[in-house]
């Protein structure tokens, strides 16, 4: 983008190349469209198959809840928010990693961003659908979820504007909408590179038509590059309000254990740790099926892994002040929630949740780790179990030991809990496989960007030394 | 006036500003001790006030350099002598804590022995809130920051004579512990020095509020300092517009990240309508202190966010400036909005030892920094980036 050309020499350190192998233009062009223009794999079929028959168990589970209801989870008094809602936490975490990295690292200049952001932001927009999906069940009457909108009625019937779970309804879907838009603005000049290169007439159509005209004139460079930095930019602040908004979901309230002020950046940093962790799931699946060793480099994961290092670090700080602060308050409700979270009935998911969290990622400040493929492969899907078991344990500790004690109840999910969630993984995948398939999943236009040969001076200098 | 060597980087000759900021700074504490004598009271809060102030920028320098180290940034290269310069205060600051241990009664109502014994909840936290351990930890944390400090310093001077790979790291793998060490003890002295005031009060993002602020306090003091470099003809030659156009940048989302954080505590706080909680910014909503909290909205957010967010206002360096000073400014009243509503309950009532404490510690502060920019070459000579920091361009 803008700051692809100019900066090639002075901002990247000349030893380490973001990209490998000695690519020029044409390579990574017949890289990338070869991905989506090769034989459909047997391997490919074989993992739709698995993960639409999982899918189907999701909305199998999905339309059982409608058929028979809520009653079929394992939510009841007082653990009213179960499953569904830690899964809606989880998978919107999950979507975070998309677009900080291409608005924020974009905004920051990283340039090792370009490959991996076209990824992430499709996996953005699929966890997000998995994400959306969940309160809208949850609402239990499904034909009624569209009253999470303000639809003007003749009843005069208004959601609460004062409700957190509103501002999730607003704040979820405009984020899904901005990423949206952003990950289809940086796919136009790739459809039109699969537009020039389609050798059947309906392909060049279909990638003719999403490639809106596209023929990579100079002006039109410089009208993208504008509204690329401009969509950036409004991506950024919602990058950080998506969760912070959902965080109020929780901190807004009562309850001990949900209502303390570092809720905001603590969810936020959250959410972009098990985002990274899981582009770095899927990111080493993808390099190893399609051999894109020479893009997504080891140099990638390294800074990866730095990046979940800290976000770890940050989301540990929280745990240390929630508990450290629950003390100090002299508030016996604050200090029984922390120290009924760490040692009462869920002190396994509590120490499963501080051992994938804070403790796991310390291996990453190991070099050797963060340069093992097998190791990051393991770390990051530790990684995304601790997150999910983070919600898990703000979710039901806290509510399963409300105020009155006659209430208390040990929360556990029935088989169609299990089953929706696993579903969701389901549901993800399916629709991951499918852009794999049918999308560039790496960036062409912008990985050339920071190949070498895209800095102005590169031809000039290359003959003064020949 | 000062000059300077363009060849070997250095200060040759110190002119008279730092002397007179040293007389400056005199003067005015001892001025402020009067009021040690007429009403300790005011005169502990003006003086806390003013040393959070001064001690913010060099811890936010702290911060900046380890930043610097750990992401290994290549555009500040030029500039992180000078945060190095000020990331050295640290020393000083512990001299300037020192007499707040005189006021510890006068400050922190939870020395009190008869108020603890009235107070169940004070006799809850009378394990952490503690005058001795107060003192260990106060101990603690300036141990840890000096040694951060002093150890990136001796490795960037060590830098200067030979450019090792070996060095480059070491700073590195300083940060790296420094930047964990420093999240927990900047914390809990958030906590101690400021938290503590009102002693039943608590919020677990304090901390990180305390730390926003002083990330646009470093920032903004930069930019001064820089500026005011550049006008006397130093480092004219190794700084260009594209550094304004970063230290805005980052003014510009420190500010915005000050704001979020402000925002959470506030927001979070204001919903719940929790008494035991609310009534901090009850407090700071009582007579005229409702005017210093709508001025913080503004001051300290919504007008540098309108104004910093334009390309031109962070690469006009007079402009910036300006910008900078004014953001020093907020960042004063809200240290004010923090300290002072414990004090004075029924509204804000500006002190004349507001402003000497102010200028007291301030004057030799300046004082201590301008020798110490003197005495080693003003960038790190030898730093293997430091062409590329030269010739970066911002976008």
């Amino acid at each position: 983008m803008n700051t692809t050309a100019k900066d090639t020499k002075s901002l990247d350190n000349p030893g380490t190349p973001l990209i490998t192998g000695n690519q020029s233009f044409h390579s990574v062009t017949e890289k990338i469209s070869g991905i989506v223009e090769a034989k459909v794999s047997p391997y490919w079929y074989l993992a739709i198959t698995i993960s639409s028959l999982l899918a189907l168990v999701f909305f199998g589970s999905i339309g059982y809840l409608v058929w028979e209801g809520i009653g079929i989870w394992g939510v009841n008094v007082p653990v009213g928010w179960g499953f569904a809602i830690i899964n809606f936490v989880f998978w919107v975490g999950i979507g975070h990693a998309g677009t900080l990295i291409s608005a924020i690292l974009f905004l920051m200049r990283q340039r090792w961003r370009t490959s991996i952001n076209r990824f992430a932001e499709a996996m953005t927009l699929f966890a997000i659908t998995c994400a959306l999906i969940f309160p809208g069940i949850h609402v239990g009457r499904i034909w009624a979820a569209y009253w999470m909108f303000p639809v003007p009625n003749q009843m005069g019937m208004w959601p609460n504007f004062r409700s957190p779970l509103l501002w999730d309804v607003f704040a979820v879907s405009t984020y899904f909408t901005a990423s949206l838009l952003f990950w289809y603005t940086g796919l136009i000049p790739d459809f039109a590179t699969l537009r020039d290169r389609a050798k059947t007439k309906w392909k060049r159509l279909i990638m003719g038509i999403l490639a809106l005209g596209w023929r990579g004139g100079n002006r039109q460079w410089k009208h993208y590059e504008l509204a690329y930095l401009i969509l950036a930019g409004i991506s950024t602040p919602l990058v950080l309000s998506v969760h912070s908004v959902v965080s109020t979901d929780f901190a807004v309230s009562l309850v001990p254990g949900w209502h303390t002020t570092i809720f905001p950046p603590y969810f936020v940093a959250g959410a972009i740790f098990s985002g990274f962790a899981m582009v770095m799931t899927l990111g080493i699946l993808a390099r190893k099926i399609f051999g894109l060793e020479d893009f997504i480099t080891v140099n990638h994961l390294d800074k990866m892994s730095k990046i979940m290092l800290v976000t770890g670090m940050m989301v540990g700080y929280a745990y240390m002040m929630e508990f450290f602060i629950a003390w100090y308050s002299g508030n016996e409700y604050e200090l029984f929630t922390f120290l009924n979270r760490a040692f009462g009935p869920y002190a396994w998911a509590y120490w499963t949740m501080i051992t994938c969290n804070v403790l796991v990622p310390q291996l990453f400040w190991f070099k050797k780790v963060r340069n093992s493929i097998g190791a990051l492969f393991v770390i990051s899907i530790l990684i995304n179990i601790g997150m999910w078991f983070e919600r898990f344990v703000i979710v039901v500790t806290s509510l399963s030991r409300d105020f009155l004690p006659a209430n208390w109840d040990y929360y556990s999910p029935t088989f169609w809990d299990i089953a929706t969630f696993v579903g969701s993984f389901g549901l993800f995948l399916t629709l991951f496989l499918l852009f794999v398939r049918f999308v560039p999943i790496i960036s062409m236009a912008e990985v050339k960007g920071v190949l070498p040969q895209a800095d102005p001076h590169h031809t000039a200098k290359e003959q003064a030394k020949g | 006036m000062m000059r300077y060597d363009e060849g070997t980087y250095r200060i040759t000759e110190p002119g008279s500003f730092g002397t007179r900021s040293l007389i400056v700074g005199i003067a005015g504490l001892a001025v402020s001790a009067i009021g040690y004598f007429l009403n300790p009271a005011q005169f502990f809060h003006s003086y806390l006030n003013a040393f959070i102030f001064w001690f913010n920028i060099a811890m936010g320098s702290l911060f900046f350099v380890m930043l610097h180290h750990l992401v290994a940034a290549r555009w500040s290269v030029t500039l992180r002598r000078l945060a190095e310069n000020v990331m050295m205060q640290t020393p000083l600051m512990l001299l300037f804590f020192l007499p707040l241990l005189l006021g510890l009664h006068d400050l922190f109502h939870w020395t009190h022995h008869e108020a603890v014994e009235a107070d169940l909840i004070l006799q809850k936290k009378a394990p952490y809130l503690n005058i001795t351990f107060f003192v260990v930890r106060a101990a603690v944390f300036f141990g840890v920051w000096n040694a951060v400090s002093v150890l990136l310093f001796k490795a960037s001077l060590k830098q200067d004579l030979n450019p090792e790979e070996a060095i480059t790291k070491r700073m590195r793998v300083i940060s790296a512990f420094g930047i964990i060490a420093y999240a927990f003890t900047f914390s809990f002295a958030s906590f101690d020095w400021l938290m503590s005031l009102d002693a039943h009060w608590y919020s677990t993002i304090f901390g990180v509020y305390i730390f926003s602020g002083s990330l646009v306090a470093i920032i903004s003091f930069l930019v001064i300092v820089l500026f005011f470099m550049r006008r006397q003809g130093i480092l004219r030659n190794m700084t260009t517009t594209e550094h304004f156009h970063d230290l805005g940048k980052l003014l510009f989302a420190f500010t915005v990240f000050w704001a979020y954080i402000a925002f959470s505590q506030y927001f979070l706080i204001w919903y719940a309508n929790i008494p035991e909680e609310t009534i901090w910014f009850r407090n700071r909503w009582v007579g005229s202190w409702k005017g210093v909290s709508l001025l913080l909205v503004m001051g300290h957010f919504v007008l540098p966010f309108f104004i910093l967010i334009t390309r031109s206002a962070k690469r006009k360096a007079v402009f910036l400036t300006v910008m900078a000073f004014w953001m020093l400014f907020m960042r004063w009243v809200d240290l004010y909005w923090v300290i002072m509503p414990g004090l004075q309950e029924q509204g804000f009532n500006l002190s004349w030892f507001d402003l000497t404490a102010f200028i007291g510690i301030g004057g030799i502060f300046v004082w201590s920094l301008l020798k110490r920019i003197a005495a080693h070459p003003l960038i790190p000579v030898k730093d293997p980036q430091l062409k590329a920091s030269v010739e970066f361009i911002s976008e």
